[in-house]
């Protein structure tokens, strides 16, 4: 057994702890600046990955197999890392408003964090259930901590109902597919699958998995919870489901599809093809009428969903290295939108769009912040987000023309229907930025030297990563070829 | 007729008339009374799994079940106040949902006895004893296990920030 391979996570864990622990001896008016110690603990972490060549980069199997640790696991980690540390930058801005249980709200990041990390890993069914809750469960918590706040609670109950109910399908799924095929291990699995395509209770239980999947990505059919846990939740939370939750489902996702039942993958094309056509228009119609900045990104982050199960209705390598691709250039336009909303809405009750007015005459760093932020998500080149985009669309044209399959073509064509439909709400926020009359409050607003430093990462990592797409890109070919299709 | 038989009716009758208290007491409509019925239907059960020599779940039966279950269902019982539930009269519509269901359920269960061709002679085996639980659980899913004790954690942590009482 090869235990070194989770050195990551036990790291990550006892920084959990000790965050924890630091609660009581910090005193009150500190405790904000715990954020800086945790990124830069997880800083260290991310850094000791890319320099030191046995630390979280060894790969091979552990625990009988029910841990990996291969190109894809590397990525996704690197990924999770990334995002949960500029996740705490967000919530250091956020702090005065969570002041009670500010030291609790960070470990919890850092507990999520670490089920991200074991979720990248999971190689088996018990394990991906059990990582899958770990960030669910810290998860009704963070959306549901700003308890003085009816939303919020309101928020947390949606998402515990809706998690629970979620949980249930799954469990249900696995417990089938164990029924019918005795195999946990997803190697295991895809060695049989292809002898069950026919057994229906086998079916029947992928579908229940993948139903369960799908709350935890925001896919239609399971997409109804999204928009009002996005605008309950406090802001970080929010900022963290959009990354952190999303591309946890998604890591499972590409696991469970390519890993362990390719075949049933190969043969469900046509049902893929349907639910990221559905979802990419459900979100961008929904959109269109939000006032609500946060709804607005709820329903957003619905659509993306559906960009980015294009790449998985392609069933190809291309289609998978397009997700991860895709995955990494909107962490960055992700964080970056929500410090924006963070540090605008900071003194304002409303989260409207008007709050936004006047923005650049407040702060013109926020307001370019913002417009380069909203370019990317509506895919104007040369940003992470367009490239996202025509490598997605690129993966589903080549399997349109390989499988002569006339579903991959209208899926294109809906898909640049949505990306249509979804410039005139993007372009409608950095119309309030810049033209809207109604500004009543234009005093300027202070920036922090770690918002700044925040801000500059995200910039940096939307430009570069479009500019520049080979590094990223490189890697998440390197992942995809680790699923092996 | 061998101890054992005996035995067996004896739980078994406890089980079926404590569970007919439960939901259908004369005497009382306390909602406390039947879950303390609820409590001695475990019991009994806990009983059958004895005969049955599984004694790990009856063991787990009454830890989880009879413990911490039905402690909870008090507390839930005993917060609320289900004065209302005292006074409400039994539907028909709820007893003929009941009893079809049930019904379907029993209909499904002798199909299947009916089925299975059933050798007295064998003796009974028993699978999933304490020993090789206990072996699974920390050798092949350790890492699992470890992974739900920080999940435990977590709720913890989140029922104490969620139901503290000075809101911030």
């Amino acid at each position: 057994m090869n235990s070194s391979l989770i050195a990551l996570e036990i790291c990550v864990l006892a920084l959990g702890t000790v965050l924890l622990l630091a609660d009581f001896w910090m005193p009150v008016e500190r405790k904000k600046f715990l954020a800086y110690f945790a990124a830069i603990a997880l800083g260290g972490l991310l850094l000791a990955g890319f320099s030191d060549s046995s630390f979280c980069q060894t790969f091979g199997t552990a625990f009988n197999g029910a841990f990996v640790e291969d190109a894809m696991a590397l990525f996704f980690k690197r990924f999770f890392l990334v995002a949960a540390i500029l996740v705490l930058f967000v919530t250091a801005e956020f702090s005065d408003k969570i002041a009670a249980g500010i030291s609790e709200y960070y470990s919890l990041i850092i507990f999520a964090l670490a089920g991200m990390l074991f979720a990248a890993s999971a190689n088996d069914f018990v394990m991906l259930f059990v990582s899958i809750e770990l960030i669910t469960v810290t998860f009704y918590v963070l959306v549901s901590f700003q308890r003085a706040k009816l939303t919020s609670l309101e928020a947390g109950v949606k998402y515990l109902i809706i998690g629970a109910l979620s949980s249930a399908f799954m469990v249900f799924g696995i417990a089938l597919i164990w029924g019918t095929t005795g195999k946990m291990n997803f190697t295991e699995l895809a060695a049989v699958a292809s002898q069950f395509l026919d057994n229906k209770i086998f079916l029947i239980g992928v579908l229940f998995l993948l139903a369960g999947l799908g709350f935890k990505i925001a896919a239609v059919p399971f997409q109804i919870w999204a928009p009002d846990v996005y605008q309950g939740a406090p802001t970080p939370t929010t900022t963290f489901l959009a990354i952190g939750s999303k591309a946890a489902g998604f890591v499972l996702l590409l696991r469970v599809l390519f890993a362990a039942i390719p075949a049933v993958a190969e043969q469900w094309r046509d049902f893929l093809i349907i639910i990221s056509g559905i979802t990419i228009l459900y979100g961008n119609l929904c959109a269109l009428p939000q006032r609500n900045l946060k709804r607005l990104f709820g329903y957003s982050s619905i659509s993306h969903a559906g960009y980015l199960l294009l790449g998985v209705a392609a069933v190809s390598a291309t289609g998978q290295s397009a997700v991860m691709y895709y995955l990494a250039g909107y962490l960055f336009t992700v964080v970056a939108t929500f410090i924006v909303i963070v540090l605008v809405m900071q003194n304002l009750e409303t989260e409207d769009i008007s709050g936004l007015a006047g923005l650049n005459q407040r702060s013109p760093i926020l307001a370019a912040t913002m417009t380069l932020a909203m370019a990317s998500l509506a895919g104007v080149p040369p940003l992470a987000g367009f490239f996202g985009k025509f490598l997605l669309l690129k993966a589903v044209i080549g399997q349109g023309i390989a499988t002569s399959n006339h579903g991959y073509y209208c899926l294109v064509f809906t898909a640049l229907a949505g990306v249509l439909i979804s410039f005139y709400y993007y372009f409608g926020v950095i119309r309030a930025i810049y033209w809207s009359k109604e500004a009543k409050d234009l005093s300027p607003i202070q920036l922090s030297g770690a918002a700044k430093l925040a801000i500059t990462i995200c910039i940096a990592g939307i430009v570069w990563i479009g500019i520049f797409p080979n590094t990223i890109l490189n890697l998440a070919d390197e992942a995809a070829k680790s699923l092996g299709i | 007729m061998e101890l054992a038989d005996i035995l067996f009716y004896v739980f078994a009758a406890l089980t079926l008339l404590c569970g007919v208290l439960v939901i259908a007491n004369p005497f009382s409509r306390n909602p406390v009374t039947s879950a303390m019925f609820l409590v001695l239907t475990i019991i009994s059960m806990a009983g059958l799994f004895v005969l049955l020599h599984a004694f790990f779940l009856a063991a787990v039966q009454i830890l989880v079940y009879a413990g911490a279950v039905i402690v909870l269902f008090l507390f839930v019982i005993m917060l609320l106040d289900l004065k209302e539930e005292e006074r409400r009269k039994i539907k028909f519509f709820g007893v003929a949902a009941g009893l079809i269901s049930v019904g379907a359920i029993l209909g499904i269960f002798l199909k299947n006895l009916h089925a299975t061709n059933l050798n007295a002679q064998s003796s009974p085996s028993i699978e999933g004893d304490t020993a090789a639980l206990g072996k699974l659980l920390f050798a092949n899913y350790v890492l699992p296990f470890e992974v739900v004790s920080v999940l435990l954690l977590v709720a913890m942590i989140g029922v104490i920030l969620l139901s503290k009482k000075k809101l911030d």
